[in-house]
């Protein structure tokens, strides 16, 4: 466990190396808040009335969204798809622990990181400039950061098993392009999901993306409480554990078949 | 040589290498495309549920977002590189560059192709004929001819606000960041009409990061919307000889990256 939290702290501390790019994020970022906002805005000021929710949690969702992506996409596929094509990879594979825990323990910093430093101090000054709601009450808020973390989970391993194709193709960069696509469509990351036509909610409904961020930003804004959200939960948690086994499971393939080049 | 017979030459190298991997091709114009269609689909449900963005009807919005990737395409396929201008920079490759009696300019913007600029060509073609039935548009040769110019001028401006941004690494080392929030800012104004944004937007998209000139402007023109910007009707034409400005802009800007950049030895 203290191994595990040490890689945790190495890859918050390689994060912070990077000021400049400190200040690029955050305005970019308010950035997207701000495009999020003003569609929502000219939307509502067409039909106020729109699918019971206020303006006010609509932008709030939206801004989540991107507040969420901000910390929750750690991006561990193209660290792990890097290290594969250069080499490198070896070196992850003699250190003395496991490669999927290690993955996981290098992530979860990088996800503490971008959450603390990135994604709070920017949500804040969201909640200021762009009047951001706050979750109904404080279970709801409670549920909300468990329901971040099972979410981190489900992306983690999303992109552990999309780093993982790097060992079949080498270059995974087209395929994360549709990927990334299919994520935010199905996800609920822009648009709610109860936005979409039938038959497209149905897919989504069934896929583990909505997940990531669907779920945790319906607890947040409360469209989803008391038993509803604890079966989202449950959903989430399933998924997590599900993709956490064909991770493992891809990785052990992977693994007795690895063939490192050069050295 | 002369430049241009020099660039093509160049460029028929570049694709030639290009060709060596084939299997990267397809993968590639299949995640550009679904990439896309994701896209435009998510900006559909919304514009679909609610009638219609500030006036702008879905096939409009279509419209936009097919202008745009068209001149996105050319810049795409030949001038994509430019953005990697800071890894020439940092591994003292672009000295290559000035040592050869030629233009390095033309040198290095004739050092790659990028094939996936087909996919994205493809798809503005697509939803370009989609919008055009759509809106049951019927233009004359001066709408076409307009267009043509459009596509070019939105090609001009993404490659010399590129080539400035990138410049920036021949004082600094690194402008990976700054072009990524530049083409934040760029795909914004693909996506949405510039119209719904506040008036500090609209004029940073329409002076400081002209990018609104590559679909905006022009496409008020051709779907004849002049009067939704009043006054400002002039800024509707506009788009090739801002495309000109820039160009202006840029050869200046580059010429004096050169004058003192020293290598990074190697």
């Amino acid at each position: 466990m203290k191994l595990f939290w040490s890689f945790t702290r190495q890859a918050f501390h390689n994060t912070v190396v990077y000021r400049v790019e400190f200040w690029i994020r955050l305005v970019s970022i308010l950035l997207a808040m701000y495009s999020i906002r003003a569609v929502w805005q000219t939307l509502y000021t067409q039909r106020p009335d729109a699918f019971g929710l206020t303006l006010g949690q609509m932008v709030t969702y939206g801004v989540l969204g991107m507040a969420l992506h901000a910390f929750i996409d750690t991006g561990s596929e193209w660290y792990i798809a890097t290290q594969v094509r250069t080499g490198a990879i070896d070196t992850d594979l003699l250190k003395p622990i496991d490669f999927h825990v290690h993955m996981l323990a290098r992530n979860l910093g990088e996800m503490l990181f971008g959450m603390g430093v990135m994604a709070l101090p920017t949500y804040a000054i969201g909640y200021f400039v762009f009047g951001l709601q706050l979750p109904p009450d404080a279970g709801a808020a409670g549920l909300f950061a468990l329901s971040v973390l099972l979410g981190f989970l489900v992306q983690f391993h999303l992109g552990f098993l999309l780093g993982s194709v790097a060992f079949a193709t080498l270059d995974i960069r087209s395929i994360a392009w549709a990927y990334f696509a299919v994520i935010s469509f199905f996800s609920g990351q822009m648009v709610p999901l109860w936005m979409f036509p039938d038959g497209l909610r149905a897919v989504a409904e069934i896929l583990p993306l909505q997940a990531v961020y669907y779920i945790p930003m319906s607890i947040y804004i409360g469209t989803y409480s008391g038993t509803a959200a604890w079966s989202a939960l449950g959903f989430q948690a399933l998924w997590a554990l599900i993709l956490a086994g064909v991770a493992r499971l891809a990785w052990h393939q992977v693994h007795r078949r690895l063939t490192v080049q050069g050295g | 040589m002369n430049p241009i017979s020099l660039y093509l030459r160049l460029v028929r190298i570049a694709i030639k290498a290009r060709m060596q991997y084939r299997a990267d091709f397809v993968t590639g114009i299949l995640g550009v495309i679904v990439m896309n269609v994701v896209n435009i689909s998510l900006i559909g449900i919304l514009v679909s549920r609610f009638a219609d963005l500030n006036g702008w009807t879905i096939w409009e919005v279509v419209f936009l977002y097919s202008l745009w990737i068209l001149g996105h395409s050319l810049f795409s396929l030949f001038m994509w590189h430019i953005r990697t201008l800071e890894d020439y920079l940092v591994q003292g490759t672009f000295d290559q560059f000035l040592l050869r009696p030629a233009s390095a300019f033309v040198l290095f913007i004739g050092r790659e192709v990028q094939y996936l600029g087909i996919a994205d060509f493809a798809i503005g073609v697509s939803g370009m004929v989609l919008a055009y039935s759509n809106l049951r548009l019927t233009w004359g040769p001066v709408e076409w001819g307009f267009l043509v110019l459009a596509i070019l001028a939105g090609t001009l401006i993404e490659m010399t606000l590129t080539l400035m941004i990138s410049s920036i690494a021949f004082w600094t080392g690194r402008s990976r960041r700054a072009n990524s929030l530049v083409m934040q800012v760029n795909v914004m104004v693909q996506y949405y009409p510039v119209d719904i944004f506040g008036a500090f937007f609209r004029v940073l998209v329409t002076s400081v990061i002209p990018v609104a000139f590559m679909n905006y402007y022009p496409a008020l023109m051709l779907l004849g919307k002049v009067e939704h910007i009043g006054a400002w009707w002039p800024l509707a034409y506009a788009s090739p000889v801002v495309a000109l400005m820039m160009v202006g802009l840029a050869a200046g800007v580059w010429q004096l990256a050169l004058r003192q950049y020293s290598s990074a030895g190697g």
